[in-house]
């Protein structure tokens, strides 16, 4: 295998323990964990294309800039599960699924 | 600073203020909501200069560009379309939300982001490379997340706002892996380069499936569409006529520049929005007709008429001709100001019925029953927004409609042709939830509930008055809006090539 197999083998690997916990895991924390897991996959992805076109700098400013987004995007999400926490004294989402139709 | 355009001053002047929108509201001690309110307004009032002189410049020479450093944003007419889509009825629901969120805490907040919003939305349509688009695009999602859930101390807010963070955060995601694999085939992000280099491969097929994917959940393409109607309904009523005239329009805007510049790897974009248009109208009908509370009918409408804009998007990239592009985009305008006109009517009677007594429980359509007759122009409003949305003359939706299934019947295509005549049925299908609607709220007797309703306030009648005759303008008038959405429908065009 050379360098550029391994990456994809990791994006591979890293997207789909996060498609696995996004689908089978019903605690609100352990989803924003996955989501995480998720995007640093495609992270890894995007290095991998930065190497192979040769724009490792511009796929390195975008992934500084990916990893600030996302980060936001995790802290709302905790920000919610601790709401989800108070309200509805769980984190299960099931508890979760009142509105319906 | 010095070379900044009249468009760039449209894009940084909110994103500048909001900032101080929060200050104020904050640091004024009496009366914070009042003061960020109106600072809201002024800021969204200022911004519509260099606006005006960005659309000019435009008219007179041609797409502008502005370039800092690696970034460069590019106003072409398709981006001065989203542009006034945002900043008009943005400037409009600042206005309203002035009573309606007079008793919620943490008003400060709103403000901030519904201005912080409504900048972002008009940076992505600007944006110039695929790096720049994704940064807007999820600008504009964590801001609606945080205003979804506004009403974090309920419930069904909080679910609603659940919901759409973990779509759209797997949507985006998505559309991140797609970027890397133009990236990795073309070495490019620029929009117009990607054209340029790319040639018919899996890959860049691939991308271009991840795009449709990713950006689809914001636009809501069924079966990407389930945080919707939860979302729609249960954010304050402003922010319900933001998320369904732009956030989704912008969800679909965003699709169209990622996908313009991979026209070249399949030819087959146009079938596939077209696909995605039926389904929509058909999904978005259906569920419609089951509803019971108003704001949940109207966000399932919104489907729906993101099935039209796609029918006609689809036509203009199959048939590469640019009625069907102009007519789909002059129906995202006007769904923009009827649906936006419902959600606020919907939203002032959701007020007076319920929020201002404290209640949070959602509007009813049998709360309507007789509403007209206390409160009558909010309800002549409903009125003109449903039946516009339900395509009947000499209304806005009426006219994009035809438009669009004109522009259909031009390709000389049977199938295209039967898909008209569905989006035709279809659309008198919708009138089997509008019209009871009109009925009830006119011919019943009122109802207990709207005898006891709060006194309508007059910031709230303003918006909804100027939004009923705009329709109703434009309807009669239908080329008003043709100075727009004619250039636009080119430039989506030359977007894609052709």
């Amino acid at each position: 295998m050379n360098d550029l197999e391994i990456l994809i083998a990791g994006v591979v690997a890293l997207m789909g323990v996060g498609l696995y916990g996004l689908l089978f895991t019903r605690n609100l924390i352990k989803v924003v964990v996955a989501l995480q897991i998720l995007v640093k996959g495609v992270l890894v992805a995007m290095t991998a294309a930065g190497e192979a076109s040769g724009q490792l700098n511009l796929s390195q400013t975008l992934i500084m800039t990916v990893i600030v987004a996302d980060t936001i995007v995790a802290v709302v999400g905790l920000a919610f599960a601790v709401q989800v926490k108070r309200l509805f004294g769980t984190l299960d989402l099931q508890a979760l699924s009142n509105l319906r139709g | 600073m010095e070379d900044m355009t009249a468009f760039t001053w449209m894009i940084t002047l909110p994103l500048l203020a909001s900032p101080l929108i929060y200050l104020l509201g904050r640091l004024v001690k009496q009366d914070g909501p009042i003061v960020s309110h109106w600072a809201a307004v002024i800021a969204l009032a200022i911004t519509w200069v260099p606006f005006v002189i960005a659309a000019k410049e435009l008219n007179d020479s041609g797409p502008q560009t502005y370039e800092l450093g690696m970034i460069t944003l590019r106003l072409d007419d398709f981006g001065l379309l989203m542009a006034a889509l945002s900043l008009g009825l943005g400037t409009l629901v600042a206005l309203y939300s002035g009573p309606y969120m007079s008793a919620e805490s943490g008003q400060e907040k709103y403000y901030t982001l519904l201005v912080i919003m409504i900048a972002v939305m008009m940076g992505l349509g600007c944006a110039n490379d695929l790096f720049n688009l994704w940064v807007w695009f999820e600008g504009m999602a964590i801001s609606s997340f945080l205003l979804v859930a506004f009403y974090h101390e309920q419930k069904p807010s909080l679910e609603a706002g659940v919901k759409y963070l973990v779509q759209s955060a797997v949507g985006s995601a998505l559309v991140l892996l797609g970027i890397s694999l133009v990236l990795g085939q073309t070495g490019t992000l620029v929009l117009d380069d990607i054209r340029a280099a790319a040639a018919d491969s899996d890959i860049l097929l691939a991308a271009g499936a991840l795009f449709i994917i990713g950006f689809g959940v914001k636009a809501a393409l069924v079966p990407m569409h389930t945080w919707l109607p939860d979302a729609h309904s249960q954010a304050p009523s402003g922010i319900s006529a933001m998320l369904s005239g732009v956030v989704i329009e912008a969800g679909l805007v965003a699709m169209l520049r990622a996908l313009g510049s991979l026209a070249g790897v399949s030819d087959s974009w146009g079938e596939l929005l077209m696909a995605f248009g039926a389904l929509n109208m058909l999904a978005g009908n259906l569920m419609a007709l089951r509803q019971t509370q108003v704001k949940r009918l109207l966000a399932y409408s919104s489907l729906s008429h993101m099935g039209y804009m796609l029918l006609g998007l689809g036509v203009a990239i199959y048939a590469k001709e640019s009625a069907g592009a102009e007519g789909g985009l002059f129906h995202m305008l006007n769904h923009g100001m009827m649906k936006g006109l419902a959600f606020l009517a919907a939203g002032a009677l959701l007020y007076t019925l319920h929020v201002a007594a404290g209640d949070h429980s959602p509007l009813t359509i049998s709360d309507l029953s007789g509403a007209a007759q206390r409160y009558p122009l909010t309800a002549l409003g409903l009125s003109i927004a449903v039946l516009g949305l339900g395509g009947l003359p000499p209304l806005a939706g009426f006219m994009s409609k035809w438009q669009i299934f004109v522009a259909g019947f031009d390709t000389r295509e049977t199938w295209i042709e039967a898909l008209v005549v569905f989006a035709a049925l279809n659309s008198v299908l919708s009138l089997g939830y509008y019209a009871p609607l009109v009925n009830r709220v006119y011919r019943l007797e009122p109802s207990e509930i709207v005898r006891q309703g709060k006194p309508m306030p007059v910031l709230m009648t303003v918006p909804t008055a100027v939004l009923a005759l705009a329709i109703v303008a434009v309807g009669i008038w239908p080329d008003l809006l043709r100075w727009i959405t004619e250039p636009a429908g080119k430039a989506l065009l030359a977007a894609f090539g052709l």
